[in-house]
C-alpha cells in the first residue's frame, strides 16, 4: 500500500529522489576528495623526510668536517697518536689517501678487463654458462662486502701467505667489483642497435671485428658509466678491507704493505677514545664523501651528456 | 651502493649475438677465446669465494651446529660460541628497519612519480641516488657521534614518558645512547634508497590505459592509486621490499659503530646488540682457530640469508614484467 501512495506524487518524488543522490554523491566525493588530499598530503612528507636524512648528513660534514680539511697538514702528514702531552696531535691522513688510491687502483686493474669481458661475453651469448653467469652476477652484486673480507681473509692472506697487504684488500674490492661492472657492461652492450652490427656483418666483417670495432666502442660509454660507478662503489666500503689491509701507518705504493684505508681510518677514529680524534674524522668523512659523490656525479652526468647526443 | 636489477635478457629479439659463438660458422678466434677465458675465471672467483667460506666453516659446522644456531653468549678465546644473539639482533634491526623505510619510500616513490612536477623528477632521483652513494662507514659515523648523543639527550626520556613504552622498548638509563633502536633507523635511512629506486620503476611502468581509464571513471588521486597503481605494482613491490631486506641484513660498519656490539640476545629495541655481519667485522681482529672458523660458520648463514632473499627479489621483480606484459 504505501508504494501506492509513493506513485501518487510522482513529479515530486522525483525530484526529491534526484536531490537525494546528489546530495548523496556530494558528500561521498567531498569525502573521497579530502581522503586523496590527506593521503596526498602524507606521500609528500614521506618524501621530505627521505630529504632530512641527506641534508643533515651534509650539513654536519660541511660543518664539522671543512675546519679540518683547510690545513695543509691533514694531506701530507701522517697520523699520530696522542698523548696526555699533546693530546691534540692528530696529525694527518696521508697514508689513508694514498692507501686508497693503491687499492682501488690495484681492484680496478685486476676486476676492469675480466668484468668487461664477460659481460661483452654474456651479451653476446646464450650458452648454458652464460644463463649461468648471469645468475651468479646478480647474486653476487649484491652479497654483503663483509664476505669478500672473509674470502680475501682465508684465500690471500692465510692460504697465499701474502699477509695483510694492499693486494689482499685490492683483491677484496676487485671481487665486490666485478659483479657490478659484469652487469652493466652487458647492459651496454645489449643496448647497442642490432642494425649497427648487421651493417657491419653486411659489409663483410668477421664477427669478432664487428664486435670489437663497432659494437664495443658504440657500447663504451655504458661501460665506462658502469666501472665509475664500480669504483666510487669499492672505494666506501669498510668492511671489506677492514679484515685483511693490516692499517699500516705509512706511505706505501707496494702491493705486499700493510696499508691504510679512508674508510678504515674513519671507522677507528670515530671508536677512539680522543676528542682531538674525533674531531678529525669528520675532515676524513668529508674527503671520502666527495670523492665519491664527484665520481657518481660525473658517471651520471657524462651518461646523460652522451645519451643526448646520441 | 645501489643495485640496479637489469631487465632480464630479450631472447626473441636477439638473434645477431647468440647465434654468433654458437652456429656452426667457423667464429671460433682468439677474441672468442679471451671471452670464454675471462668468464672461466669469473665463475672461478665466484666458486672459490662460496667454497672459501664454506670450506673454512666447516670445522664448526662438524663440531657445534647446535651452539651456533641456538646457543647464547660468546666466550672469546675457547668457546662456545652461540649465534643466537647475533641472529636475533639481525632480525630485529633489519624488520624495524624494513619497516620504517617501505612506509616511507613508497610515500617517497608515490610522490616522485605522481605528484612531483616532470622538471622536479630528475633532481630528486639524483638526490635519492645521493642518499645512496654516501659510505655506510659515514652513516655509522653520523649515527655514532651525532645521534646516539642526541637519542640519549631527547628521545629516550620522550618515549620513556608514554605509558608502557618501558616495558615495550627497555630502559637502559645512563648508557652511551648506542642501542638496537638507532642502529635500526639508521640501516632504514640506508636501505630506503635501494627501496625507491626499484619501487619507483616499478610504479612508473603501470600502464597509463589503467590510470587513465581509473580517473575518467571519477577516482580521485588517491582512489586511483590504491585501488589501480598498488594492485597492479603489487608483485614488483614486494620484490622491491625483500632486496631491501637483503641489504639490511648484509649491512656492516654502520651496525658495528651503532648497535654497541653486546652479544646478547635482546627483546628490548633502546639496549644495545649486535648483528651477525657487525658481529664478524668487530671480532675477526682477535680471532684465533676456533672463533675464526665460527665467525665463517656466521658468514655461511648471513650469506645463505642473502642469496636466497635476493634470488626471491629477482624473481618477483621478473614475475612483475610479465604480469605488465600481460596487460
Amino acid at each position: 500500500m504505501s508504494d501506492m501512495t509513493e506513485l501518487a506524487e510522482p513529479v515530486e518524488t522525483g525530484h526529491q529522489m534526484r536531490d537525494e543522490i546528489r546530495s548523496i554523491s556530494d558528500r561521498s566525493r567531498a569525502r573521497r576528495q579530502v581522503r586523496s588530499r590527506i593521503m596526498v598530503v602524507l606521500c609528500a612528507i614521506a618524501l621530505s623526510v627521505t630529504a632530512v636524512p641527506l641534508v643533515l648528513l651534509l650539513f654536519q660534514l660541511f660543518n664539522r668536517g671543512l675546519p679540518v680539511v683547510l690545513h695543509t697538514g691533514f694531506y701530507t702528514q701522517l697520523p699520530q697518536t696522542p698523548s696526555l702531552i699533546a693530546p691534540n696531535a692528530t696529525g694527518g691522513v696521508s697514508n689513508a689517501i694514498l692507501g686508497t688510491l693503491v687499492l682501488t687502483l690495484y681492484a680496478s686493474v685486476m676486476a676492469i678487463p675480466v668484468g668487461v669481458l664477460v659481460g661483452v661475453y654474456l651479451a653476446e651469448s646464450d650458452s648454458k654458462l652464460a644463463a649461468t653467469l648471469r645468475v651468479i652476477s646478480q647474486t653476487m652484486a649484491g652479497a654483503p662486502s663483509i664476505l669478500m673480507g672473509l674470502f680475501a681473509f682465508s684465500f690471500v692472506v692465510r692460504d697465499l701467505h701474502v699477509g695483510f697487504s694492499a693486494i689482499a684488500g685490492s683483491f677484496a674490492l676487485a671481487v665486490l667489483m666485478l659483479p657490478v661492472i659484469v652487469i652493466s657492461s652487458e647492459i651496454a652492450v645489449r643496448g647497442v642497435p642490432h642494425t649497427l652490427r648487421e651493417a657491419g656483418l653486411a659489409l663483410g666483417a668477421k664477427p669478432h671485428k664487428v664486435s670489437m670495432k663497432i659494437v664495443l666502442p658504440a657500447a663504451m660509454t655504458g661501460i665506462v658509466t658502469g666501472i665509475i660507478l664500480a669504483i666510487s662503489r669499492a672505494i666506501g666500503e669498510t668492511a671489506p678491507v677492514l679484515l685483511v689491509i693490516g692499517g699500516g701507518y705509512i706511505n706505501s705504493w707496494k702491493p705486499l704493505d700493510p696499508v691504510s684505508a679512508l674508510p678504515l681510518s674513519i671507522y677507528e677514529n670515530a671508536k677512539s677514545e680522543w676528542p682531538s680524534l674525533r674531531t678529525e674524522v669528520w675532515g676524513i668523512a668529508l674527503v671520502l664523501v666527495v670523492f665519491v659523490f664527484v665520481l657518481s656525479l660525473s658517471a651520471r652526468i657524462w651518461a646523460s651528456r652522451k645519451q643526448q647526443a646520441r | 651502493m645501489s643495485i640496479v636489477i637489469p631487465p632480464p635478457p630479450d631472447f626473441t629479439t636477439h638473434e645477431g649475438g647468440g647465434a654468433e659463438f654458437n652456429s656452426a660458422t667457423p667464429s671460433r678466434t682468439w677474441y672468442h677465446y679471451v671471452l670464454i677465458l675471462a668468464s672461466i675465471v669469473f665463475a672461478a672467483v665466484s666458486v672459490g669465494f662460496i667454497g672459501t667460506i664454506l670450506w673454512n666453516a666447516l670445522p664448526d659446522f662438524e663440531h657445534h651446529t647446535g651452539t651456533l644456531l641456538g646457543g647464547n653468549g660468546w666466550q672469546s678465546p675457547a668457546g662456545p660460541f652461540g649465534g643466537l644473539a647475533m641472529i636475533v639482533g639481525t632480525l630485529e634491526t633489519s624488520v624495524v628497519a624494513l619497516v620504517i623505510a617501505v612506509v616511507i619510500g613508497l610515500g617517497t616513490s608515490i610522490s616522485i612519480v605522481f605528484l612531483l612536477p616532470r622538471r622536479f623528477r630528475n633532481v630528486v632521483a639524483t638526490l635519492v641516488e645521493l642518499l645512496a652513494a654516501v659510505p655506510s662507514v659515514v652513516y655509522g659515523l653520523w649515527g655514532f657521534l651525532v645521534l646516539a648523543p642526541w637519542m640519549l639527550k631527547t628521545v629516550i626520556p620522550w618515549l620513556n614518558s608514554w605509558p608502557f613504552a618501558k616495558e615495550l622498548f627497555g630502559n637502559p638509563g645512563q648508557q652511551d645512547g648506542q642501542s638496537l633502536l638507532l642502529a635500526s633507523i639508521v640501516l632504514a635511512v640506508m636501505i630506503l634508497p635501494t627501496f625507491v629506486a626499484i619501487s619507483r620503476e616499478v610504479i612508473s611502468v603501470v600502464p597509463n590505459d589503467l590510470i587513465e581509464a581509473s580517473l575518467s571513471l571519477g577516482a580521485t588521486r588517491w582512489q586511483m592509486i590504491r585501488e589501480v597503481v598498488l594492485p597492479t605494482a603489487k608483485i614488483g613491490l614486494f620484490g622491491a621490499t625483500f632486496l631491501a631486506l637483503a641489504r639490511a641484513t648484509g649491512e656492516t660498519v654502520a651496525v658495528a659503530l651503532i648497535a654497541g656490539g653486546v652479544a646478547n640476545v635482546q627483546y628490548h629495541l633502546l639496549y644495545p646488540g649486535t648483528s651477525i655481519a657487525s658481529w664478524i667485522a668487530t671480532e675477526f681482529g682477535e680471532a684465533q682457530g676456533n672463533e675464526i672458523s665460527a665467525l665463517m660458520a656466521l658468514g655461511v648463514l648471513l650469506m645463505l640469508v642473502n642469496f636466497g632473499l635476493s634470488l626471491i627479489s629477482r624473481w618477483l621483480v621478473s614475475r612483475q614484467r610479465k604480469v605488465l606484459a600481460v596487460v
